[in-house]
């Protein structure tokens, strides 16, 4: 029994220390390392470096533009969620629980978007939005007149603009994972509520919600994760963080910081408050969604 | 009955549009790619006048995406292999066994999520220079597998949490029936429980098929040499173009280049996604 | 810990021999010069002709070009791994900003001996040749101490670009006051034409310059490049303030949502099209717009900006050359540096539209170009540089402050004494960085 123990333990050291061995060199040690070059005044070129402890912490504080961009993504983390959620679960639903015709197609087509990269979208967009020559304009202009909204141009409507690009992205992905789980969801349980008159729209809050409230909170946390990144891909190819700065997100600012003001050491301490302030935000999701019983 | 009928209607056309939204620009890109040059200075949504291949050998062997796209072909192979290998057995140790630092593991895989390749590819880069100094060569950066080990190291956080999602959902009466005929644990895995989380593993291979191809940020870091370029990164190269004269046809036909293969692979796995997507469990 | 890193990547490095990419060393006793340069409107081919050009001459030298329109991105990371190229060709001014970080990092070699160096098939030294007051700015000199750091090349005049077609037709006369261009932007708007656009924001930096040097003079312009005291404060800054607020209002609206890097071929296409009359731009915005389909009769016109007083200022764009401190071959560098002024190299960038700064550059322009070049022959004056050289400061910038914002100034978002008031702000930490 206890060589057969032995065994198992040596079969899971085995068996986790290539993943942690990687973890360790490609994603602890230069996270910490971020965090140390964050206490010390660099441009990121030369050899000298000066150490100047916590200051760049407190530059970031008072810094209007990073909580300017902070609020951006905040913004989006909340909007694009809100409104991928409730767009993708109805799709899902949609799909696994009525009897539609060309089901797969639909399944299909809804995740193109997905696998398409950023500075594809970028580029769409770009042509959707065009002031006078765009899609999006056109639509509207056949239903009214007036001058052209300039989606990109307007410091209020250029962050919403940004948000629809990130909904369209990532409508197709969240929809396939709760497909996934709702498929998941025993038949019988329909068959039971529709005998006793439960309309699609009512077994939807009163079976399919509840039962893939699990995977629904799971993807909250990726929302939060991907929504900082992707802003960063998209705005960096879309807007460039114009019309002056209106649609900056935290790390597109964290990348002007580091790269394009020769303020190296200041970027990565931005970078280290949006991994703590990343972290908080999932970890607080979590909290207020968890099951109370 | 025709209140139901409406309200089909209703779910059709939603259906319908969002479809629509979706094929709409990915046909105009690929219009956009076969257009003149001069055809960009007019309204965006014109059909192309006619049908300009030139746009494509133009990028393929001018712009270098063809030995840019074997680049890549070779980098995401090579990250799949080195992922799964590393993740299969960390994930499946982690969902099957009960031991003592099982807790701090999943907490620092999880922690991994949140890690954003866009601040650590620095350090990483200075440490593979560092480490060029060290041993006196030059053999860690413009490596093809180098960069295929960094690509998986910053997927195993994601995919080490989906498989791990999968392995739990099976039943233990698998494994039992497998050590009673007296497999090894080893054994076990490879033969028993890997075949079974076969969908779980498909999707973990497109999602990140998808992210190694499109992946920019860390290969322009670490691939300085023109030759070991990737593709997104060979492209960024023809979208720079401010104050330069612009070839817009040879752009986009280098965006359908990186999109083509992306859209292949995802047509023959997709019948597979819905099933390997197991995230959070189900309450019955 | 790091051993154990290193311990653990060799084991991994050993499975990666493989693909290995050694270096090629070259067994030749030919020196390598390394030379980056950024492939720009004008192309790279004027470049490969260039190394061919100096390889004829120096038969032991072998030059390695790297020419990318990405060229910050390129070789930031060569520089990172201490592979330092020998000379570079990158001018301030640029998005990615990596020039102006070695600046500042104090990472640029001295290249004042190269002025006093004779250029290689001539007799003739640097200095001598180059058109006066190009190595006396904040461009080529930016810690004000007198030495020169940077090489200035391609000099191109800026100004407002028109179509000087539809001017003709219309019978137009191109404004030569400010009050003569409001008066010109309420009647072209009469025919739903606009009187302003501009490609981004980052184009402001040549027009509001100039438009220092008509408000105040050049030295006016240089107490404002040094961040002096108040300067923004003062009569002159008020004046240029009060041009750009009311040419917020004549500009053509949808400017502001294409002003980025990926959109801003169609704000240029507004004056191409005739929808637009003025925009501030350089010479190479020519072969920029080559392929674009423009209204009948179309024809470049250029003009200095019109005059406050009676002054009328261009703002003189060029790019820059420099020669890294860690550079290996420093001394190959600097007579490769003295070479682009030959006559034999200003005839190879001439092809190509680039025209260097030296005393008899006419002789090599041709065409169209040659009408821009002669704006200073009708009487406007040249103003050069841009702002002297500070520490970076922590989430400071005053190129983001004075013109970023303009985008916001037009869109009405902000009023013009927010702007001024933010300038003021910046101007002053900054000054207290100055190098």
């Amino acid at each position: 029994m206890n060589a057969r123990k032995r065994g198992t333990a040596t079969f899971i050291l085995a068996c986790l220390s290539p993943a942690l061995i990687l973890m360790a060199v490609f994603m602890v040690y230069p996270t910490l390392s971020i965090f140390a070059i964050s206490l010390f005044r660099w441009g990121g070129y030369s050899k000298e470096r000066e150490f100047v402890g916590f200051e760049n912490y407190k530059i970031l504080i008072s810094d209007t533009r990073f909580w300017d961009s902070c609020r951006n993504s905040l913004f989006l983390i909340v909007t694009v969620t809100a409104v991928t959620l409730t767009l993708s679960l109805f799709c899902a639903y949609v799909l696994t629980g009525y009897d539609i015709k060309h089901k797969s197609f639909f399944r299909v087509v809804l995740y193109i978007p997905n696998i398409l990269s950023t500075v594809v979208i970028a580029a769409i967009f770009s042509a959707i939005y065009d002031p006078s020559r765009g899609l999006l304009n056109s639509v509207i202009g056949f239903f009214k007149d007036g001058p052209p909204i300039l989606w990109l141009g307007d410091r209020r409507l250029v962050i919403v603009s940004v948000a629809i690009a990130m909904v369209w992205q990532a409508v197709g992905y969240y929809m396939v994972m709760y497909m996934a789980s709702m498929a998941q969801v025993p038949k019988s349980l329909y068959e039971a509520a529709s005998l006793e008159g439960a309309g699609k729209a009512r077994s939807f809050f009163s079976i399919t919600l509840p039962s893939i409230r699990p995977t629904v909170r799971t993807t909250l946390t990726f929302f939060v994760i991907s929504n900082i990144n992707i802003s960063f891909l998209l705005v960096r190819a879309m807007t460039g963080g114009g019309p002056d700065g209106a649609s900056e997100v935290a790390l597109s600012y964290m990348y002007r910081q580091a790269y394009t003001n020769s303020t190296y050491g200041y970027g990565m301490a931005i970078g280290c408050a949006i991994f703590i302030m990343s972290f908080a935000l999932a970890a607080f999701v979590n909290l207020i969604t968890r099951e109370r019983n | 009955m025709t209140s139901e009928k409406l309200y089909k209607a209703f779910i059709y056309l939603i259906l319908f549009l969002f479809a629509l939204s979706v094929l709409i620009p990915v046909f105009w890109v690929i219009t956009a790619s076969i257009k003149e040059n001069s055809e960009f200075y007019a309204s965006p949504w014109t059909l192309p006048k006619g049908f300009n291949f030139e746009n494509f050998t133009s990028a393929w062997r001018e712009a270098e995406m063809g030995s840019y796209f074997l680049n890549s072909l070779t980098v995401t192979i090579l990250s799949l292999v080195i992922l799964l290998c590393t993740a299969i057995p960390c994930a499946y140790a982690l969902s099957r066994f009960h031991f003592r630092l099982r807790r701090a593991v999943r907490a620092l895989i999880m922690g991994g999520l949140f890690v954003n390749v866009s601040y650590i590819v620095v350090p990483i880069f200075l440490m593979l220079v560092g480490l060029n100094g060290i041993f006196d060569t030059t053999l860690f950066l413009n490596n093809k597998v180098v960069l295929s080990v960094v690509y998986a190291a910053t997927a195993l956080p994601f995919t080490v949490y989906l498989l791990s999602g999968y392995f739990e959902s099976l039943s233990r009466e698998y494994e039992e029936a497998a050590y009673v005929d007296g497999c090894s644990h080893f054994r076990t895995m490879v033969s028993i429980m890997v075949p079974l989380a076969r969908p779980a593993v498909i999707t973990v291979i497109l999602f990140n098929s998808l992210s190694f191809w499109n992946e920019y940020i860390i290969a322009l870091t670490l691939m300085t040499d023109d030759r070991a370029k990737t593709l997104p990164v060979g492209l960024m190269n023809l979208m720079k173009a401010q104050n330069a004269a612009a070839q817009y046809g040879r752009m986009y036909a280098g965006l359908v280049i990186v999109m083509i293969p992306t859209l292949v692979l995802y047509i023959l796995l997709q019948k597979k996604l819905t099933e390997g997507m197991s995230v959070g469990g189900i309450k019955g | 810990m790091k051993r154990l890193i290193a311990l653990a990547l060799a084991v991994f490095s050993t499975v990666a021999l493989v693909s290995c990419t050694r270096k090629t060393t070259d067994n030749d006793s030919k020196t390598t010069l390394k030379v980056a340069v950024l492939e720009s409107a004008y192309g790279k081919d004027m470049w490969e002709d260039i190394e061919n050009a100096y390889e004829k001459m120096n038969t032991g030298v072998d030059i390695e070009l790297t020419a990318e329109k990405n060229l910050e991105d390129v070789i930031g990371s060569r520089i990172k791994a201490g592979d330092w190229p020998d000379y570079v060709h990158l001018a301030t001014g640029r998005e990615a900003g990596l020039t102006e970080t070695l600046i500042k990092e104090e990472a640029l070699e001295d290249i004042s001996d190269v002025l006093t160096m004779k250029i290689p098939g001539e007799d003739v030294t640097v200095q001598k040749k180059l058109i006066e007051g190009f190595t006396d700015t904040l461009a080529t000199a930016p810690y004000g101490n007198g030495k020169t750091y940077l090489a200035p090349m391609f000099y191109s005049p800026c100004g407002l670009f028109y179509n000087a077609g539809l001017f003709k037709e219309k019978g137009w006369k191109v404004p030569e006051t400010w009050d003569e261009m409001w008066a010109l932007g309420d009647r072209a708007k009469k025919e739903g034409i606009y009187l302003f656009t501009y490609p981004t924001a980052g184009y402001f930096d040549s027009f509001i310059f100039a438009l220092l040097a008509e408000a105040g003079g050049s030295e006016f312009f240089n107490k404002c490049m040094n961040y002096e005291k108040d300067i923004w404060d003062t009569d002159e800054a008020e004046h240029v303030f009060e041009i750009m607020e009311k040419l917020a209002s004549y500009v053509e609206p949808t400017t502001v949502a294409n002003a980025t890097g990926d959109n801003f071929l169609k704000n240029q296409q507004l004056i191409l099209d005739n929808k637009a009359l003025f925009m501030p731009n350089g010479t190479w915005v020519v072969s920029e717009m080559a392929d674009a389909p423009r209204a009948e009769g179309f024809e470049w016109g250029f003009s200095a900006l019109p005059a406050i007083d009676d002054e009328r200022y261009s703002f003189t764009f060029f790019e820059q050359g420099w020669i890294p401190k860690e550079a290996d071959n420093k001394d190959e560098a600097k007579k490769f540096l003295a070479f682009l002024y030959s006559d034999e190299a200003a005839r190879i960038f001439a092809r190509s539209g680039a025209v260097q700064p030296i005393t008899n550059s006419s002789d090599f322009v041709k065409g169209e170009n040659a009408l821009f070049y002669s704006v200073y022959d009708d009487g406007a004056r040249a103003v050069m540089g841009g702002f002297r050289a500070t520490e970076a400061l922590e989430g400071v910038s005053i190129g983001e402050t004075l013109f970023n914002s303009i985008n916001s100034v037009i869109s009405g978002d902000k009023t013009v004494s927010e702007w001024k008031e933010d300038i003021e702000k910046v101007s002053d930490k900054l000054r207290e960085a100055l190098k």
